[in-house]
């Protein structure tokens, strides 16, 4: 019972806490790989960590129900409790209905998870197959398609098959060399499967609001997605042009690759949805494209961040091997 | 679908065969098929005409790009499509936050 309430306390832990220690290291985007995995491998120690603790409580309970009713009864009640007390039939219903609201949580969650997921599926598949219906075809490419609207916007939608949208709005401010970036930033994240990372992801921020190291992490994660697309276009189509595509877009003025507007940015003056925190990181994309982290700065970052990823993925075993045994 | 909108009334799978077969080879099956799928998924509505159907689109091109675009720009929350946005419009204060940067940037350059 010790090893179980050790890993619940541990997973309670890392849920609140670990995002305060991981956002810093990862925020910034030195090491993308290294941020995604311990992101991840901190998300999936704390599910195994009280599914650990779920299936050690079963058993304890199988082995040992009169013995475990005594003993929760004595360190609750203390000398109060006696044989007709825990013997109760009240007592023993309440110690069912804890065990039972405990599993129904569980239960609430998972199912939580998959409906968000079945839903998310089905929007992605449906609107990437009417994108690629009503959309003109562009760029020499069945998957890539344009919409009119004065919006500039560019998005790709994960689904069978995929879709790339660039808005009428977007084509009119970028020049050629900017398109194909733009399209390598969104065929990367397509190649990369990162819409399946966003749809795990969202799907736990669903199944436990309010849990820090999900909702953070969802975001988190998606930010890093960005970044590790970003990475992907600059290297193949450059960075100025890239650069000048995130500004073109995010301000509705168009930029010529290279040259950066000193002066004012023209207010784009349109209502602009609520999208992912993740694509309105642009300052920090660009300083992070125009100014890389410096090797010694990435090189301990990547460290410390393999060290967090380590302790998390050998926390859940550790913990149930050093108090069992 | 781009035919029945660019036909704009509407079409039966004869008329649309006989268009498509001037410019490739196509069977008049895999238009039927399709046309009854565009149906089933509710994007052409149809009627009996005698023996065959006359399919109509049921919204105009616009007006399903229209959906589309207020599925992708609305807020986060109200849509649980995976869309991956190159980049969102910035406000006020995130164009303050850019403006910085790329002072620094320029200051900073050797």
């Amino acid at each position: 019972m010790i090893t179980a309430l050790a890993l619940l306390g541990y997973a309670a832990g890392a849920a609140w806490f670990a995002p305060a220690l991981l956002a810093p290291l990862t925020h910034r985007g030195v090491s993308v790989r290294a941020g995604l995995a311990a992101w991840l491998a901190a998300m999936a120690s704390v599910l195994a960590s009280v599914a650990l603790a779920i299936g050690l409580s079963f058993r304890t309970i199988a082995a040992d129900w009169p013995g475990l009713t005594q003993a929760l009864c004595r360190s609750v009640a203390g000398s109060a409790c006696t044989p007709e007390v825990y013997g109760s039939v009240l007592y023993q219903a309440g110690v069912l209905v804890l065990a039972g609201s405990l599993t129904l949580a569980g239960a609430l969650a998972a199912w939580r998870y998959g409906r968000r997921v079945r839903r998310s599926r089905a929007q992605t598949r449906s609107h990437a197959r009417a994108a690629l219906l009503v959309g003109h075809a562009i760029g020499g490419q069945d998957r890539t398609v344009m919409l009119d609207d004065p919006r500039p916007a560019a998005y790709c939608v994960a689904g069978r098959p995929a879709a790339i949208v660039v808005t009428s709005g977007a084509l009119a401010v970028l020049d050629q060399s900017q398109l194909k970036a733009v399209l390598a930033h969104e065929s990367a994240h397509l190649a990369h499967g990162h819409h399946t990372l966003a749809t795990v992801t969202r799907g736990l921020a669903a199944a436990f609001p309010g849990v820090p190291l999900f909702t953070r992490g969802a975001e988190e994660v998606a930010r890093l997605t960005e970044m590790a697309a970003d990475d992907s276009a600059a290297r193949t189509n450059g960075r100025p042009a890239l650069v000048a595509a995130l500004i073109a877009i995010a301000t509705g003025a168009a930029v010529a690759s290279g040259g950066l507007p000193g002066g004012a940015f023209p207010d784009p003056g349109m209502p602009r949805g609520a999208m992912a925190a993740a694509a309105r990181a642009v300052p920090e994309r660009v300083e992070r494209l125009l100014r890389p982290s410096s090797p010694a700065r990435s090189t301990a970052v990547t460290a410390a961040l393999s060290l967090a990823l380590a302790v998390l993925a050998a926390a859940p075993t550790a913990l149930t091997l050093f108090l069992a045994g | 679908m781009h035919r029945i909108w660019d036909h704009g009334g509407t079409l039966t799978v004869r008329d649309l065969f006989e268009g498509l077969r001037e410019e490739r080879n196509i069977a008049y099956t895999t238009v039927m098929s399709t046309m009854d799928n565009l149906y089933r998924k509710g994007w052409l509505a149809r009627e009996r005409d005698g023996k065959a159907y006359r399919y109509t689109a049921v919204a105009t091109r616009e007006e399903y790009s229209a959906r589309l675009m207020r599925e992708a720009m609305t807020e986060a929350g109200d849509t649980e499509a995976v869309l991956s946005h190159f980049v969102a419009q910035m406000d006020g204060s995130e164009s303050e936050a850019l403006r910085a940067v790329l002072a620094r940037l320029a200051g900073g350059r050797p």
